[in-house]
């Protein structure tokens, strides 16, 4: 299973106010609290774990097929990467750069291929293209839909396939990510 | 409080963080916050601030994980309200 999520550190900057009275610790555990205000950037490091914590919700919740629900706080990540929710342990990579952070997570060793774009509208066609590429199919027949609990779902010829997937959007930046066989 | 003036104050609270202001506009109690009104995640705890501030109650973890909807947020400053 696999998830990601992009924070376009511009737009964060405008959208939230992490240090917003009470922000800070309706999100995070006492224990990430701590690292985030003895990090040498906090801002950075909020943004890290926020996008570790919702790369996770989407895998987890593809994972289990879970409706929609607002609990970033019931993620608990370490400095190492790992995410804890549920009993369950993923994995997590960022990628931190001075635009935007970016996220993966995954819950065993599965390989995978990802790309981030600058310009949201090349990200469809380019994933559509990705997926026939790996199941040696033409692209035309490929789709995606989201499902009742807004998780995407591949559909190869009008028939649910159990590709794992995952998309996230952010500002100005957009990145996919597929787990492959 | 009637279920008219909390909806209309739990408009007030959400409007600065709608990105879809048709979804805004066609507001109703089946209104999702993140599908319908394309409310950023990281906006929605911006949401539930407001929300205690405005109504004087305090949301934990519990009642927050359910405040994705217009609906499920009536319900949830409601029933705060009720054992305050």
């Amino acid at each position: 299973m696999i998830g990601n999520d992009i924070v376009d550190l511009a737009l964060s900057r405008t959208e939230s106010n992490w240090k917003r009275k009470g922000w800070v610790q309706k999100i995070f555990t006492a224990i990430e609290q701590h690292y985030i205000f003895e990090a040498d950037h906090p801002e950075i490091q909020v943004w890290k774990f926020w996008s570790m914590k919702e790369a996770v919700y989407k895998a987890h919740q593809r994972r289990f097929g879970h409706p929609p629900k607002y609990n970033p706080k019931d993620f608990n990540c370490t400095l190492g990467g790992e995410v804890m929710i549920d009993k369950c342990v993923y994995k997590t990579s960022t990628i931190i750069t001075e635009k935007y952070i970016y996220s993966i997570a995954k819950a065993s060793n599965i390989e995978y291929d990802t790309q981030i774009f600058d310009e949201t509208l090349r990200m469809h066609p380019l994933l559509l293209q990705k997926i026939a590429e790996n199941y040696k199919i033409d692209s035309s027949i490929v789709t995606i839909k989201k499902d009742g609990n807004g998780i995407p779902m591949v559909r190869i010829d009008q028939k649910a396939e159990d590709i794992p997937i995952s998309i996230t959007h952010h500002g100005q930046y957009s990145a996919f990510v597929i787990g492959l066989e | 409080m009637t279920k008219e003036e909390l909806l209309s104050k739990l408009k007030i609270i959400i409007t600065p963080y709608v990105q879809n202001q048709e979804g805004l506009k066609n507001l109703t109690e089946n209104t999702d916050f993140i599908k319908d009104l394309e409310i950023n995640s990281a906006n929605l705890v911006d949401v539930v601030l407001d929300v205690e501030d405005e109504f004087d109650i305090e949301i934990d973890n519990e009642a927050m994980e359910k405040m994705l909807t217009v609906k499920a947020s009536i319900e949830v400053i409601e029933h705060k309200l009720a054992v305050k």
